[in-house]
């Protein structure tokens, strides 16, 4: 059965926030071995990018950004709305939009709840319509994620 | 007699007499090492990083320990550097009663006897030969070793070299009239009866694998050997262990017989033609292959029935010049050597021709005049790993690039090294500080077209930010050095240095003079370049250096690989490329103070799985995504 997790990004910094995406997608990788990232604009994906360039070497995640790389894209591949982005199906789809994402097939889906109201409430949304379509779901403070992983 | 740690301490006898030695931690370790490897005769395998010091590592527990040792390096260059530069010092102060010699290439010395017919037949060669014979004739008489290199006036190439010199095939041997003073003789003579020896990997596996008449003496006498360098082994014994037969070897014969008949057997009428039969055998057999110089797969080219049928005319043409000369033996010393010489062509070329047997890759090679065939041992392991085991001597083998993530297992099995001890030292440089990796973003996929383009506009931003230092951009195929050669002349007005419009050592020569200099070469430029501080700061690569799929030694691997049922990919090509890029690395920074930038211009590695591994395998350099942050870097370097 598809598996949903919410982070609930409350008192995490930006930096902290980068760090647990690149756990997420680290992990993600080892465990699932094809990933989609939508990130929320190109300048994201390629913050991200770096972040997963620079991470120890045993930590190696290959990737690549919408637009380089293999034609199907690397086992982890960073996307932003409006990028020309294959088809291809992904067994984990990270969502960092505030648009509920429209990709299926996937058996793990990971998804951010922000702590600004406007954008807590969109997450709200999309926690619910997953709930509808019976996606098992979970939520993680992502504070008690990074202590625990650090 | 003082310990390896006393030596190794800042305030030794050697730290303050010897200029250059700074003894520092990873140091005493490897020499403590090889010291208790020289003393136990056993096998030991380190990588020592740039700036590890190994070269001292290595000479100080040879010096001191009793027996003959034997020391290999990779080049002609690095031997006598090493000779030269690193070993009277420490000598001096550690064994001023050890004798060392010095032992190249039998081509390096000078042959009396073959100086000696060359001026007989003087009238027969073109104004630039008969200049150069008379400057080699009269520094003949001043030499003490016969080392034409020290013949200052002489490119290394110059024409008349191979006139002057011998190969293990003209050689007469002990039937030469100028055997008493022979240089090589004299040479060898000397490296039997010194305690230390240098050579070079190519004179060690002649030895080894009894390529030349004198050889197999050296080695057996020894009680260590020591090879820097040491991760050319497995290519350099494959050649050795291998055979070949070569146009150029058989024309050459052709040739002497020629002279022979025109200046002193002057009856032999027979003998020029058939040696004239024979060199357009050669011609027609030239033809059979594509005009472009070319390698391939001979077991499978030999399918064809017009190859085999031009193999046979060459055969039988060796096989009626082996008759003329047989008939004529006792004539002249030089047709004798050549009978000789001619049966072993014979002997290899039908040897050649059955590539149904296993355990070997038969190749082929042309240039636009002259071809040669090959067969290479799709393992040394046995035979090298063998020799090992027998010997009851000291191996050790060192470079600066031996493992890959930390495992010597691509280095040690392809050698068959026996369990031997291993060492792993890093590097003392500070690679975050001192150096950026950076993979520029959006790139092509290395094979589409869009990536000369690509490279074009990383080039060109990077000689406006490198104004100061030195570049050199490094490509894995000559059509794309070519193409962005041709259009980086268009775009930029600072002087260009390409490969192949003079000699390797004139390029990096006049590289390292202008400081700033931008040269564009094939990844051969990786090995062994020296380059310290500004004059090298940045190196741009096209490609990650996989060994061309066509490589003939490297589908001989493959092929084995798959035999055994392993994974070709994962423990050849991959263990390859990691070694090659760490050896690229590794010119960037080769001081504490030196500051540099690594561009590689392919996807895969971000990309593929296997980049993690390149990753682990480098130099612990920043890296970054960003070329701007790379023309920042160099920007920096450039205010002090």
């Amino acid at each position: 059965m598809a598996h949903g997790i919410f982070y609930v990004l409350d008192n995490i910094n930006a930096e902290q926030h980068l760090q647990l995406l690149c756990q997420v997608i680290t992990a993600g990788w080892r465990e699932q071995r094809s990933v989609r990232v939508w990130c929320a604009d190109q300048a994201q994906a390629e913050q991200l990018d770096q972040a997963l360039w620079q991470q120890p070497v045993d930590a190696f995640v290959p990737h690549n950004l919408v637009g380089e790389g293999p034609a199907n894209g690397a086992p982890v591949e960073l996307c932003w709305p409006g990028a020309k982005v294959t088809s291809r199906r992904t067994a984990m789809v990270v969502n960092c939009t505030d648009a509920p994402s429209n990709s299926q097939g996937w058996n793990l889906y990971v998804d951010f709840v922000p702590s600004a109201e406007q954008a807590r409430q969109a997450a709200r949304e999309r926690y619910k319509q997953l709930r509808q379509h019976g996606v098992d779901l979970q939520t993680i403070q992502a504070a008690d994620y990074l202590a625990a992983h650090s | 007699m003082p310990t390896i740690k006393q030596l190794f301490q800042p305030d030794s006898r050697l730290a303050t007499t010897v200029r250059g030695f700074a003894p520092r931690a990873s140091q005493t370790t490897m020499a403590e090492a090889v010291a208790k490897a020289l003393k136990q005769r056993g096998q030991l395998v380190v990588e020592a990083e740039t700036g590890t010091g190994k070269t001292y590592a290595y000479l100080v527990p040879t010096l001191l320990s009793d027996g003959k040792a034997i020391i290999s390096t990779g080049t002609k260059n690095l031997q006598e550097q090493l000779f030269h530069r690193d070993l009277p010092a420490l000598k001096a102060v550690l064994a001023p009663n050890k004798s060392v010699a010095l032992l190249k290439g039998r081509g390096n010395y000078l042959c009396l006897h073959r100086l000696n017919q060359a001026l007989i037949a003087s009238g027969q060669h073109n104004k630039t030969l008969q200049s150069q014979l008379v400057a080699v004739r009269s520094w003949s008489q001043r030499t003490d070793d016969g080392d034409v290199g020290t013949i200052n006036i002489l490119q290394e190439d110059a024409e008349v070299l191979p006139q002057v010199t011998s190969t293990a095939e003209n050689c007469l041997g002990r039937d030469c009239p100028d055997f008493d003073d022979c240089y090589v003789v004299k040479a060898r003579k000397k490296a039997l009866e010194a305690d230390l020896v240098v050579v070079n990997h190519h004179l060690f596996f002649a030895d080894m694998a009894l390529k030349d008449v004198g050889f197999g003496e050296l080695i057996p006498a020894a009680d260590a050997v020591i090879f820097d360098e040491a991760h050319q082994l497995p290519d350099i014994a494959s050649q050795y262990f291998g055979e070949a037969v070569s146009s150029r070897q058989v024309q050459e014969l052709a040739h002497e017989m020629k002279l022979l008949y025109l200046a002193t057997l002057k009856d032999l009428k027979q003998l020029d033609k058939a040696a004239d039969k024979l060199l357009t055998s050669l011609r027609d057999f030239r033809l059979v292959f594509a005009n472009d110089p070319s390698r391939g797969n001979w077991r499978t080219f030999r399918q064809q029935a017009a190859v085999q049928a031009a193999a046979l005319v060459v055969e039988e043409h060796l096989s009626f010049f082996h008759e003329v000369l047989k008939s004529a033996l006792g004539r002249h010393n030089d047709l004798d050597n050549g009978y000789e010489r001619c049966g072993q062509f014979l002997h290899k070329w039908q040897q050649l021709q059955d590539t149904s047997r296993t355990g070997y890759s038969f190749w082929f090679e042309t240039t636009p005049r002259q071809f040669t065939l090959h067969q290479t041992p799709l393992s040394v392991a046995d035979k090298f790993g063998g020799y090992l085991r027998a010997s009851n001597m000291a191996w050790i083998f060192t470079s600066a690039t031996l493992a890959v993530n930390e495992d010597f297992h691509h280095f040690t099995d392809q050698l068959g090294l026996h369990q031997p001890t291993t060492l792993c030292l890093p590097s003392p440089f500070d690679f975050q500080q001192q150096a950026l990796l950076c993979l520029p973003r959006y790139l092509p996929q290395p094979h589409e077209r869009g990536m000369a383009e690509a490279i074009l506009q990383i080039v060109t931003q990077v000689l406006d930010a490198n104004q100061q230092g030195g570049t050199f951009v490094l490509f894995t195929s000559h059509r794309m050095l070519q193409m962005i050669a041709q259009q980086l002349a268009l775009v930029t007005e600072r002087p260009l240095l390409v490969q192949g419009s003079t000699s390797k050592r004139d390029l990096l020569e006049q590289f390292i003079t202008q400081g700033n200099g931008v040269l564009l070469g094939t990844s051969s430029f990786w090995e062994g370049v020296d380059v310290r501080g500004d004059a090298l700061r940045c190196v741009i690569i096209d490609k990650l250096p996989f060994a061309s799929p066509d490589d003939p030694l490297l589908q001989a691997r493959v092929e084995d690989c798959q035999l055994r049922g392993i994974d070709a990919f994962a423990q050849v090509q991959l263990p390859q490329a990691v070694i090659a890029l760490k050896q690229g690395a590794g010119r960037l920074i080769r001081d504490a103070s030196d500051r540099g930038v690594l561009i590689v211009c392919d996807q895969r590695l971000v990309s593929k799985p296997y980049g993690g591994i390149f990753l682990q395998s480098l130099p612990n350099m920043r890296r970054s995504r960003d070329l701007n942050d790379a023309i920042e870097f160099l920007q920096q370097c450039d205010t002090p």
